[in-house]
């Protein structure tokens, strides 16, 4: 089936639509009595919007995308772990380790050799850190490199 | 007059040395990323937004930052078109036209002085526009209710997706979720809690800036790892100047032709720097008829959609500063700067804050300027930044942008959120979903929510208020328009368009 891309996101919309206007009509009624237009009006609207807008796109989809498929799908997810698990060591283990390895991981997945990614992470996170800390007075976190 | 007054006040705050340090900046900054392929300047002005708040400039230093970027970008687009035959954004698509064979037969070095002084040519021409014009427009602005400003916004997210863009129903689903994201958070008039669901830091809603960054740079880089072209290009030849004064000369009127209609596409809704560059060069292709070698490297291809897509970003402006209405996905950006240093936007902008926009103005002028000589002399530091390969680029990119983000608050939590975005964001352009309406409704919901509520306590409850007074009509009228058209001429426009691309012999 052609348009299968926008068909499944119509139908993700609808869903979408149906339950943020179902939880908008669950509210109760404001302190000083009902308005006309209360807490609740506009997300009807919008919702109202959407389920339109979703219906539209289940019965006329455009041609499907070209998605990523095998290697490109691995590092797309690659990348993305990258970056999540990024933003879940940069307290821990401090801004300069963390962003050699990240911004490392990722230029070396991009396709430079190992030995160069790794030495840009390093450089451009020594930069980043020592400008930020010393010239911008805004502290990112030294981590385990903390000297106390 | 009263404007030339306002205007040498902003010439008194853009030109205090600091001022003028950071409108450098900008502009060296804003070049770099408009010449990177795939950094457009909305990504340019998004990366460098969290950085301008955390370091906690005053605003008016802040927005000149941030349009020098902006100026920069539309500058910077030009280099690769004309070298690389790619454009560094979508405007400067029309420039390698002309400038690519101008390129090949080695006249790259004109090429790129000759753009450089379209792009100031149409700047200054945009900018001397946005002099005369904002201040009316702020005046007659001043007149619109609550009705009206509804309206007016319905109008905006109806042209954001221009008349040459595909799917119209996409940018309303666009701009719809972009509102409902808006309305997470503690209702600010009833004080109603929606959409929270008990989590904390819900409660004071879904900061835009996490959205902008998230949607604009982390999806970007998620599509370069998808192309993976990481590997760069050769580097190219620029070889000597050899542009002469009579040719220069010879391209005046094309520049002032460029400029105005730039300036004015600008300004409309839904057109847009694209299509005024594109104006721009095919007007400027009748006008000189077959005397012109237009499609193998005639100079004056090169010069009218320089003059007329930096006219254009002078002339998006205007709907931005005096009605609070963005019209790009940059201008957007630098509204969502302006909310976040608590300016209100708007016609009341130019009286109460006639510093900033002032400012700004003088800002956008001098930065020209500074461009123009910075993009002379320098244009040979810019190309060889082309040859460094996107794969150590971009990951320093999105560490910026992860930098800027964890400083505002300090906290990781909103990392995850600005990654989550960047995936939506990755999905959504892939089914074609505009992310540009996205933002534009997080950042105008509140806005409409809130004309919505004034309406119709003044109306005492009748809906019919929203398109009673004649203006808000024709705003209703216009929009309905804008939805319908892209349906009957978009498909004519988008097919000349590839046209004109196809026809030069260039597009190998």
């Amino acid at each position: 089936m052609t348009g299968l891309g926008d068909r499944l996101l119509g139908l993700g919309l609808m869903v979408l639509a149906v339950a943020y206007g179902w939880v908008a009509q669950q509210w109760p009624e404001p302190f000083g009595g009902a308005e006309t237009v209360g807490p609740e009006t506009f997300p009807t609207i919008l919702a109202v919007v959407l389920v339109a807008g979703s219906i539209y796109l289940m019965v006329k989809p455009d041609p499907d995308a070209q998605w990523p498929l095998g290697r490109s799908a691995v590092e797309l997810v690659v990348s993305l772990v990258v970056l999540v698990v990024y933003a879940m060591l940069l307290e821990p283990l401090g801004f300069v380790i963390s962003t050699t390895l990240a911004v490392g991981t990722l230029s070396w997945r991009m396709g430079a050799p190992a030995r160069n990614a790794f030495l840009t992470g390093l450089i451009s996170a020594v930069v980043v850190f020592v400008l930020f800390n010393y010239g911008l007075a805004l502290s990112l976190p030294a981590g385990i490199l903390e000297v106390n | 007059m009263e404007t030339l007054g306002f205007l040498m006040e902003g010439f008194a705050v853009a030109l205090t040395p600091y001022n003028l340090m950071f409108a450098l900046f900008g502009a060296f900054v804003g070049t770099l990323i408009g010449c990177l392929p795939g950094l457009g300047p909305a990504n340019g002005v998004a990366i460098l937004f969290p950085l301008a708040f955390t370091l906690g400039l005053p605003p008016e230093t802040a927005m000149i930052l941030l349009t020098s970027v902006y100026a920069g970008a539309m500058y910077g687009g030009r280099i690769s078109s004309i070298l690389l035959n790619i454009p560094g954004d979508e405007p400067a698509m029309m420039t390698c036209l002309d400038g690519y064979p101008m390129a090949q037969k080695g006249r790259a070095a004109d090429a790129l002085a000759i753009s450089a002084i379209a792009s100031f040519a149409g700047g200054l021409i945009g900018t001397i526009g946005l002099i005369m014009l904002a201040p009316v427009l702020a005046r007659f602005a001043l007149s619109f209710g609550p009705a009206e400003y509804f309206a007016l916004f319905l109008l905006a997210f109806a042209t954001l997706g221009g008349i040459t863009g595909k799917n119209p129903m996409k940018t309303v689903i666009a701009a719809t979720l972009g509102i409902m994201i808006s309305t997470v958070g503690i209702d600010i008039s009833t004080g109603t809690r929606r959409y929270t669901f008990g989590v904390l830091e819900l409660y004071e809603g879904i900061d835009f800036i996490l959205a902008i960054v998230g949607l604009f740079a982390i999806s970007e880089l998620l599509f370069f790892v998808e192309s993976r072209m990481g590997g760069g290009r050769k580097k190219m030849n620029v070889g000597k100047l050899t542009l002469t004064f009579k040719e220069l000369v010879s391209t005046v009127p094309t520049q002032l032709r460029g400029g105005v209609l730039g300036f004015i596409s600008g300004v409309l809704p839904g057109a847009g720097a694209s299509l005024g560059s594109f104006i721009s060069y095919t007007l400027e292709k009748s006008v000189i008829g077959k005397k012109g070698t237009f499609g193998e490297g005639d100079i004056r291809g090169v010069v009218a959609p320089e003059a007329g897509n930096n006219g254009a970003s002078s002339g998006a402006l205007v709907p931005m500063l005096t009605l609070g209405v963005p019209g790009s996905g940059t201008t957007a950006v630098l509204l969502a700067m302006l909310i976040s240093l608590n300016i209100t936007p708007g016609p009341l902008m130019f009286t109460q804050n006639a510093d900033i926009v002032w400012g700004v103005i003088a800002a956008l002028l001098i930065g020209n300027v500074l461009l123009l000589v910075l993009n002379i002399p320098l244009v040979g530091f810019f190309v060889r930044l082309l040859s460094v390969p996107p794969m150590y680029l971009l990951p320093i990119v999105t560490m910026v942008a992860f930098v800027g983000i964890y400083s505002i608050s300090n906290s990781a939590f909103d990392l995850y959120f600005m990654v989550a975005f960047g995936v939506a964001g990755y999905f959504l352009r892939k089914l074609e979903i505009p992310v540009v309406p996205i933002i534009l409704g997080l950042l105008l919901g509140p806005e409409m929510e809130k004309n919505l509520g004034h309406a119709l306590v003044l109306s005492d409850g009748d809906w019919s208020i929203l398109w009673e007074s004649t203006l808000a009509k024709s705003f209703w009228l216009v929009a309905a328009l804008s939805l319908v058209l892209p349906y009957v001429v978009g498909p004519v426009l988008r097919r000349r368009m590839n046209a004109a691309m196809k026809e030069s012999p260039a597009s190998d």
